[in-house]
């Protein structure tokens, strides 16, 4: 495979920056990703992960399962940083910002 | 047989790897540095990373602060780009009652040369139109920043290591005794090293770290939660207190300390804190995505300043550990350098002796 092809697509990171890590010794997917910031983007390592564990796995000589994954933080996904409040004046004035058709009731 | 090393370092976070890198500047002294983890897996990959010096008390904790931002431009040049900015610090507050507190800040500060100005709403808002208009006013320094901490113990490392200091990762100390005046350690691998000097940089980790050698050393962990947003475009110029904008784009939010030991979750009560925080500070903030929330443990003596120095009556170790790593790492690393090669600091550190803690 290219050098240069992109594993995380998030933060534009390729195969060759991932076997640098390797070889600087990170062992896994989070330590690379702190030298790297491969999983560092808005999919949170979703679309990486996995490929990443799979050249960690090859390169370290390991079973696949013996390599952890990423550790998943609170939103998990996307999410709007007022609704993450406990103030409901804000999620009201959120709600009346919608479409009118997109409204749903709580 | 074990490998013999002049300096063993204990630690590889920001502090154990600055102290490695400036000790690697003379070439003198094999120097070996060993870190139960990875880099960044601790401490000092779990930080905003302000440069902060502003409100640091009392004033000679704030100037010795302040002299290790102004060796930031200076070390970049050394050691590669680490994405210094000296962004300028504001610590807004919300009511007229601390505009006293803020004057009298600025005055004890003055004394060692910190500048401070305490600036009125509508100052406030004209150097950051971002802020909230419920801010009656702020302290503000232009010596405050902020660095990328990644970057940083990195490109420590990177400098260490092409000047012959090694490292040893996922490598757990297990013992240290002290023989005919050598420290021999021994590690969880099985690996056995010999050190003429020892220095222990072990964060929050140090208590069990210092008790293979029988020192207790008053500290307590605590932790940080963080949120980071999407990357915005270009919302806060400065460092406020509290929160910082990095250089693609994401906003760092959060002020969190919890005493919950080496637990490292991340909580909802202290997300939603947080993000009404950051609402409060900065209201358009409401809008922005938030992608992640961490979290990071932290270490604080019990008297919240720094233990620097040589350890007492255990001779040739010495110890560096503190709250504000990513602040003091360019001075810190400069002053034990100074003390394990010359034995002999530039600055007095005798305020930031372990032995204080006895009396």
């Amino acid at each position: 495979m290219e050098k240069s092809t992109i594993v995380c697509r998030c933060e534009e990171i390729n195969i060759d920056e991932i076997e640098i890590a390797i070889k600087n010794g990170a062992q896994e997917f989070d330590d690379i990703k702190r030298l790297t910031r491969c999983g560092m983007g808005t999919c949170q390592s979703k679309i990486c992960m996995n490929l990443v564990r799979k050249i960690i796995s090859e390169k370290l000589n390991k079973p696949l399962g013996e390599i952890a994954p990423s550790k998943m933080r609170m939103p998990l996904k996307v999410t709007r940083l007022s609704a993450l409040t406990k103030n409901i004046d804000l999620c009201i004035e959120e709600k009346a910002t919608l479409e009118e058709g997109e409204q749903t009731s709580v | 047989m074990s490998k013999r090393y002049d300096i063993v370092i204990i630690g590889s976070g920001v502090i154990g790897s600055s102290i490695a890198y400036h000790l690697s500047e003379s070439q003198q002294e094999e120097v070996l540095v060993i870190d139960k983890g990875f880099p960044l897996s601790g401490t000092s990959g779990s930080t905003q990373a302000w440069v902060w010096v502003h409100s640091k008390a009392p004033a000679s904790y704030g100037e010795l602060s302040m002299f290790s931002a102004e060796l930031y431009p200076i070390l970049e040049k050394k050691i590669g780009d680490v994405e210094y900015k000296r962004t300028g610090g504001i610590s807004p507050f919300f009511s007229e009652s601390e505009r006293e507190k803020a004057l009298m800040l600025a005055e004890k500060q003055a004394t060692v040369g910190i500048p401070i100005e305490v600036l009125s709403q509508e100052e406030v808002l004209s150097r950051e139109p971002a802020l909230s208009p419920n801010i009656v006013g702020a302290t503000y320094s232009p010596i405050d920043g902020n660095v990328n901490p990644f970057r940083l113990v990195e490109l420590f490392i990177r400098a260490a290591k092409k000047n012959n200091v090694e490292f040893s990762f996922y490598t757990s100390v297990t013992s240290i005794l002290k023989k005919n005046g050598l420290f021999e350690i021994e590690t969880e691998k099985g690996g056995k090293y010999t050190a003429k000097k020892i220095i222990f940089a072990g964060g929050p980790w140090m208590k069990e770290l210092a008790s293979l050698i029988d020192i207790k050393v008053p500290v307590k962990q605590v932790r940080g939660q963080i949120l980071i947003t999407e990357p915005l475009t270009n919302l806060i110029k400065h460092t406020i207190a509290g929160m910082r904008q990095a250089d693609n784009g994401e906003v760092l939010i959060g002020y969190s300390l919890e005493e919950v030991g080496y637990d490292r979750r991340t909580t909802l009560d202290i997300i939603q804190n947080t993000a009404q925080m950051a609402i409060d500070y900065i209201p358009s903030l409401a809008n922005a995505n938030i992608v992640r929330a961490f979290s990071g443990i932290r270490v604080i003596p019990e008297d919240e300043l720094p233990i620097i120095g040589e350890i007492p009556n255990v001779e040739n170790a010495y110890i560096s550990v503190m709250h504000s790593g990513i602040t003091l790492s360019p001075i810190i690393g400069t002053l034990m350098a100074e003390l394990l090669l010359h034995g002999d600091t530039s600055i007095d550190l005798q305020q930031y002796s372990l032995s204080r803690f006895d009396k």
